[in-house]
């Protein structure tokens, strides 16, 4: 049984293994995880999808993969013919026909390009689709993926008409959205990037840029291209909120939680995001459409030694604030360990950027398209505040909220910042205490 | 010494090594072939398939003259000159790796003769008669191929255990050999020296010859096995071996007890291993399994960016066209195709009497991994051409998907299987479903009707075998 890459989600069809966690004899259980594949978002963990003994690995560190290609055959059950004899060898002869896991089987589900009168993946069989050798040559040139055309000939078997109005459909389909929205005409070809000599002027090193870096880099241009940037300042009062944390941290500490500022930050937002359901929406450009989300779901970036990640935490509204202290620094190990899956990094609705344990104050972060609007925190510190006529020492956090213009309105954002100060302010005992 | 600097370098040249070499000098690359025996060919040409197809031949013509008697027509018992059976053969060899030599040539391919050994990644040093050579390279493809195994406990250095090897020299016809193995070497020299004359008794340690082949075509040849040889043991084992005078006194394990018989000579036919000593892999980053075949992905690339991988090397199913596949791999990568081994139909033929031939999937894989099938067969039996030779015991039958009609797999034992199964092959890579076979009009009266009749049969209508309807 051949282990294949599967879907991995995202869009992404390939990726760089970091980690082989197995080795050829080794016995591995279904879904154990097999290596750490760097994509385009993160590092993601691919598990085995059977049971047994790994009779030969085809991959190792470095190589770069693509869905679908092998990584390892296993034997299923136990262990194989003793003797390194010619006698079971015509045996293999048959790694031809071996079922390939279907689309179905795949773990993560794809959200990949626009599926044209496709066959369905209900395709009854387990083997690869049939097509001449000519055909899957052709297929494998160009690109194609045979289980997604559909065979005209006996027994569904795909020819070469078969490619040619498969390739005519999806140009089709390329070119419609595009006429019927009179978008703007395909950008000019970018100009290629200028050569510089930085030696020139100096010793220079230099670094690969890794997988991860050129998707923030891509991600960035893409975001801030594209959503027109404002962000909004306001400084929240919160000592009485780091009071409240110092007096509870034992306890959170007993229960195996680290109380931080982040953890109220989480639950502030949720609560402000509540009266301002717009800064929890996205701007569906395809429908042009608002998307109102009833459900909350925050993402918090997470500064790793490879760049940034930002895993989501589900249903912030429904957690109390010690499951959200777990959570988080489970997540935020998850990160740096690289472990985040695919799935996590997805569906958020808002996102938090706390800068406050390396210092700094206000900052102009860059929303997460298609989110409309994200949060950064800088360190908090003591300011003469004027309180009642009085100045007073306070600690203030300074607050950046950056939104998309397109959508929320200037004076719905600073209604928003004001009342998200006010709730970081409004901490009472029974949201702390255990 | 100044290295030669040239585009691909390939290590060894047997059918994987001279066929890669061959296909890069087509496409327009430099190429330098090393290889250390005198004569190209590799295992196959000069001690493999060639040889040993040669010798089956000889005998062959043996077995058909006694068995003409019944027909009406005797001889006299042959008498046998194993020194012209040996030259003879020789002369075919000589005459293949001629022509290798010459096809090199005219390509503009160079041939080193010498012991390939890497000095690092990307340079090569060639132990020639005449002196060592380094050779550069941007891309260097090991063939190196594989050798008989032979288990520490029977090499006692007595020239009368051999290997393939040195039976394929037939120096003289033993009176009793023992052959250790019934894979398909073991069987095929095993009926060599059955027909020259030998008392053959062959062990072997499962509990079936032809293991991979399915049950009911391996029948037939088991039939021949029980006729032809003096005892086939299965589930046997050798324990010991030891000099005895002339003779080697083998002890066997038989499933438990202990049994001891001499033997004039012994075949040791129990796999092959791997030629991956001394050729300074260490000095590479390629990386081998522990037996010591050379860790590849689909695209026949090693651990190491520069150096590819191909035939018995490699490991998989050890046999000289899937070694040529893997050369047009390798060579298509190195030339930037996008190219792999991918869905390839690898054929397997055992040259027995009568031959078994198989491709794609078996009726017993497909019941291992619970693949629902449908099996078609044709007995030869009811085939006129097969009758017309004397020869029904064979079989032919398809393995079909249920669903889609679809021909997974080809099984086919009887005389001339091996040319017949090409056309399973063909099915099957052209994923044919068994209305194609059907359909397509087949010469009688030859055996490949057999293949459009067990299609046929598949829908209940062949015209010359009745099929219950379930
Ligand atoms: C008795 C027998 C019968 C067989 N019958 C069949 C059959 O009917 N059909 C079939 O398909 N297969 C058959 N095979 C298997 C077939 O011979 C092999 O699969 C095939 O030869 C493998 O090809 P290769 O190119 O990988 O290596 P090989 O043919 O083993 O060639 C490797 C070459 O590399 C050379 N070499 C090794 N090390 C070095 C070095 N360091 N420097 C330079 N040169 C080196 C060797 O001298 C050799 O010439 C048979 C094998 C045997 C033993």
């Amino acid at each position: 049984m051949d282990l294949k890459l599967p879907n991995l989600g995202e869009g992404a069809d390939s990726g760089t293994v970091v980690n082989l966690f197995v080795k050829e004899g080794d016995q591995i259980a279904k879904d154990q995880p097999v290596l750490e594949l760097e994509n385009e978002k993160a590092v993601a963990t691919i598990p085995s999808t059977f049971a047994g003994t790994v009779s030969r690995i085809y991959i190792k560190p470095g190589d770069k993969l693509t869905v679908g290609q092998r990584i390892l055959t296993l034997n299923e059950g136990a262990a194989q013919l003793s003797t390194p004899t010619s006698v079971s060898k015509p045996r293999q002869a048959l790694r031809v026909v071996e079922a390939e896991p279907g689309p179905e089987k795949a773990p993560c589900e794809t959200e990949s390009t626009p599926a044209p009168e496709e066959t369905p993946p209900s395709r009854p069989s387990r083997f690869p689709p049939p097509a001449a050798p000519s055909i899957r040559k052709l297929a494998r040139d160009l690109g194609i993926d045979l289980t997604r055309v559909h065979g005209s000939e006996r027994g569904g078997r795909i020819v070469l008409d078969d490619v040619r109005g498969y390739i005519q459909r999806l140009q089709r389909l390329a070119a419609q959205p595009r006429t019927a929205q009179a978008k703007p005409a395909p950008q000019a070809a970018k100009p290629p990037p200028e050569e510089i000599d930085f030696s020139k002027w100096g010793p220079v090193s230099k670094q690969p840029v890794s997988p991860l870096r050129a998707v923030i880099a891509r991600r960035m241009s893409e975001n801030w291209n594209v959503v027109p940037h404002v962000t909004q300042f306001e400084d929240a009062d919160i000592t009485g909120l780091m009071d409240m944390r110092k007096k509870y941290a034992g306890v959170y500490e007993e229960n195996g939680a680290r109380l931080t500022l982040t953890s109220f930050a989480l639950k502030a937002v949720v609560n402000t995001l509540k009266q301002h359901p717009i800064l929890n929406s996205s701007l569906d450009e395809a429908s042009q459409e608002i998307v109102l989300k009833q459900y909350f779901h925050i993402g918090v970036a997470v500064n790793t030694e490879a760049g940034l990640i930002v895993p989501v935490i589900r249903d912030v509204d429904n957690k109390g604030l010690l499951d959200l202290s777990r959570e988080l620094e489970d997540l935020a190990r998850k990160a740096r360990e690289r472990k985040v899956s695919a799935e996590e990094l997805k569906g958020g609705t808002f996102t938090i950027s706390n800068q406050g344990g390396i210092g700094g104050a206000h900052f102009t972060p860059i929303v997460n398209k298609p989110e409309v609007a994200i949060l950064g925190l800088g360190r908090g510190a003591m300011r003469p505040v004027v309180r009642e006529g009085k100045i007073e020492p306070r600690l203030m956090l300074p607050m950046g909220l950056s939104y998309d213009h397109r959508v929320i309105d200037g004076g719905v954002a600073a209604r928003f910042i004001l009342d998200l100060a006010k709730a970081f302010g409004g901490f009472k005992e029974e949201d702390v205490k255990l | 010494m100044e290295p030669t600097k040239t585009d691909i370098v390939v290590l060894g040249g047997g059918p994987g090594g001279y066929a890669a070499a061959f296909y890069a000098a087509d496409l327009g690359k430099r190429v330098i072939l090393v290889e250390k025996d005198p004569r190209l060919g590799g295992v196959c040409l000069n001690r493999g398939c060639i040889p040993s197809k040669a010798l089956l031949y000889a005998a062959h013509t043996m077995s058909a003259a006694r068995e003409s008697a019944h027909r009406g027509i005797t001889f006299t018992e042959p008498a046998i000159d194993t020194t012209k059976l040996r030259a003879w053969k020789e002369s075919i060899l000589t005459r293949l790796s001629g022509g290798i030599a010459q096809l090199a040539k005219m390509r503009g391919v160079q041939v080193i003769q010498g012991r390939g050994y890497f000095e690092e990644s990307r340079m090569l040093r060639a132990e020639t008669p005449q002196g060592q050579q380094l050779l550069t390279y941007d891309q260097a493809i090991i063939a190196v191929g594989s050798k008989s195994a032979m288990p520490k406990a029977f090499d006692l250095g007595n020239p009368r255990i051999v290997t393939s090897r040195e039976a394929l020299e037939v120096e003289d016809v033993p009176e009793s050999l023992l052959v250790i193995g019934g894979g398909y070497i073991g069987m095929e020299l095993g009926t060599v020296y059955a027909t020259l004359g030998s008392k053959v008794v062959l062990v072997e340690a499962l509990d079936t010859i032809l293991a991979g082949a399915d049950p009911d075509l391996a029948r037939p040849i088991a039939a021949y096995a029980k006729k032809a040889f003096k005892e086939t043991r299965l589930k046997t084992k050798v324990a010991k071996m030891a000099t005895s005078g002339r003779q080697i006194k083998v002890e066997f394990d038989l499933d438990g007890q202990k049994k001891e018989e001499l033997y004039d000579r012994v075949l040791v036919a129990v796999g092959r291993a791997p030629n991956a000593e001394n050729l300074g892999l260490e000095n590479t980053r390629v990386s081998f399994d522990d037996r010591g075949f050379i860790h590849v992905n689909q695209k026949q690339q090693t651990t190491d960016p520069a150096i590819y991988a191909i035939g018995d090397i490699v490991g998989g199913v050890l046999l000289a066209h899937k070694a040529a596949k893997e050369a047009r791999i390798a060579v298509e990568v190195i030339v930037g195709e996008d190219s792999a081994f991918v869905n390839v139909t690898i054929p397997a033929v055992v040259f027995t009497d009568p031959e078994v031939a198989w491709c794609g999937l078996t009726e017993a894989e497909a019941r291992a991994k619970g693949i629902e099938v449908k099996v078609a067969k044709f007995p030869w039996a009811a085939s006129g051409r097969a009758l017309s030779f004397d020869r029904p015991d064979g079989l032919t039958k398809l393995i079909i998907e249920p669903d889609t009609e679809r021909v997974l797999g080809v099984g086919i034992v009887g005389v001339g299987a091996g040319e017949l199964i090409s056309e399973g092959v063909l099915a099957v890579e052209m994923g044919a479903t068994a209305k194609d076979l059907s359909l397509a009009v087949h010469p009688h009266p030859t055996l490949s009707e057999t293949l459009m009749e067990a299609a046929e049969a598949f829908y209940g209508h062949a015209t010359h075998t009745l099929v219950r309807k379930k």
